[in-house]
């Protein structure tokens, strides 16, 4: 019985001694690491729009954030989408609420600053002041439209789908007739040298200049990559690809509606990205198009 | 085992060669097979083992006569796991080009073989500073195995070095596969073993 006490006493005080030295760790590193993966994102959308070191974003250029959350409003099922405004003294947020079949409800108008809306926790605060009580209401995801002065130019979606092994997260970047304009793996766990391949400009860049329709259908065909394919995809975005202007025309319009070539010896990886890709750009396209009806119909003042 | 009598450098040949973890102990396995199918995976990983080593040794050998020898083990998984998430969170803070190479690999750690063993037989038995050296010996070693299996199937496989193209083509994909990391860990094996045969023969001839 001495021993048993003594042992859970050993115990406790290594876990805490750990935890102690973890939770140490932690404060020290959290900020650090939160702006890492903010600075990360923010890189990771810049680059599928296009822009990078040697070409910088222009200053009119602007990622507008769009949240959409599901609302219970008694046992009726809502959804919800916090939207950018423009207000009488500047911009503010907006949320627009609306039925399971898309019709506009109402919007409200939000007391959030532009630093606090990047917060889920100040969202949510701001939410529970303008909705009723009891507000139940549950973040799904966000949405980033970029406009160019008040041109929309594009879309960026981010997006989580089953992989091999765990979730695999991914952004992709549509222009506005949701060709695919970028296709980014931001956080995966496929196996090394297999699976882990899809974070690679081969396969990732097959992706890139398929139109909406052929996404729709999009499958995987197990052949082989062609050599000047390979090529192709390996160079796109370098100054320096070793073709010609007109082989590239060619080689893009010839492959331009082909299925992705899986990876080799990866298969399932690469139909996870695939399928993952081509739902999250179905139910963007879908949604996009519900909610710009209804911000029509609400004549919400949307900054988009 | 009775506290070693080896001098510093010993120690950390002994790592490299003679008590190689991939090649001559054979523990951690999964890593040597499933991580090494290219150089910079071997290398990160093998940096990432030497920290979590180096530090695990070092703390458990200070602590060694205070732990419960009934939970010995759990005392070792508690100080690797903890040493793994400082390590995992110091790197995702500061040095995030690094980690974006090798965040996936560092968390595996916690289940690596060599550590566990490397704490049971030397540190809770040697000083602080000879489990210190023992840690480096152990992390290169490992390192030293990851990267020689690394080049063979990152060239063999992808006809890569360090992601650089040097054959121009790929010879054979069976090497990037799981089953060729068995084929060639065994076949390194061989190739120790008979360079010691063959190292212990002369050395006997010489006497």
């Amino acid at each position: 019985m001495r021993e048993i006490i003594k042992i859970t006493i050993a115990l406790t005080i290594s876990c805490l001694l750990a935890g102690t030295l973890i939770g140490i760790t932690f404060i020290f590193t959290a900020k650090a690491k939160q702006q890492n993966e903010h600075l990360n994102v923010q890189q990771t959308m810049f680059a599928l729009l296009g822009y990078g070191k040697s070409r910088p974003a222009p200053p009119e250029l602007r990622l507008h954030q769009v949240h959409r959350y599901i609302v219970k409003d008694g046992d009726k099922m809502r959804m919800g989408y916090m939207v950018p405004v423009r207000k009488e003294d500047g911009e503010g947020y907006a949320f627009v609420v609306l039925d399971l079949n898309g019709r506009f409800l109402e919007h409200h108008s939000l007391d959030i600053t532009p630093d606090e809306a990047l917060s889920d926790e100040d969202r949510k605060k701001a939410l529970m002041r303008v909705l009723k009580d009891p507000a139940e209401f549950e973040f799904s995801d966000t949405m980033i439209i970029a406009c160019m002065g008040d041109e929309r130019t594009a879309y960026l979606v981010p997006g989580e789908f089953p992989g091999f092994k765990t979730f695999i997260k991914a952004m992709v970047a549509l222009d506005t007739d949701f060709k695919l304009l970028g296709l980014e793996v931001i956080e995966h766990e496929e196996d090394p040298g297999l699976g882990g391949e899809i974070t690679q400009d081969y396969f990732k860049n097959q992706f890139v200049g398929k139109p909406f329709d052929t996404l729709k259908s999009l499958t995987v065909v197990k052949e082989p990559l062609p050599a000047d394919y390979e090529r192709y995809l390996r160079s796109m975005g370098t100054e320096d690809s070793g073709l010609s202007a007109r082989q590239v025309a060619e080689i893009q319009k010839h492959y331009q509606d082909k299925d992705i070539y899986a990876l080799t010896g990866a298969t399932i990886s690469s139909a996870a990205v695939t399928d993952g890709v081509k739902a999250m750009t179905r139910k963007f396209a879908y949604r996009i198009q519900i909610l710009d009806q209804a911000v029509d119909a609400g004549n919400v003042p949307v900054l988009f | 085992m009775a506290a070693t009598t080896k001098t510093n450098t010993q120690l950390v040949v002994n790592g490299l060669l003679n008590e190689n973890p991939i090649f001559r102990l054979a523990l951690s396995m999964c890593p040597a097979v499933g991580i090494s199918t290219t150089v910079a995976n071997g290398l990160l990983l093998g940096v990432a083992v030497l920290f979590v080593q180096v530090f695990s040794s070092c703390t458990i050998s200070l602590i060694k006569d205070h732990i419960h020898p009934r939970i010995r083990i759990p005392t070792y998984t508690l100080t690797i796991a903890t040493w793994v998430t400082v390590i995992d969170l110091v790197l995702a803070a500061f040095l995030p080009v690094a980690y974006k190479a090798m965040g996936i690999f560092v968390r595996l750690i916690v289940a690596f073989a060599i550590i566990t063993m490397r704490l049971e037989v030397f540190a809770c038995r040697n000083t602080v500073v000879a489990s210190f050296w023992d840690g480096i010996g152990m992390g290169f070693g490992f390192m030293f195995g990851m990267v020689a299996l690394g080049t063979v199937r990152e060239i063999l496989g992808m006809g890569t070095f360090l992601g650089y193209d040097v054959l121009g083509f790929r010879p054979l994909l069976f090497f990037v596969l799981p089953a060729a990391g068995f084929f060639l860990v065994g076949f390194m094996m061989a190739v120790f073993n008979y360079v010691e045969t063959v190292y212990n023969r002369r050395a006997k001839r010489g006497s």
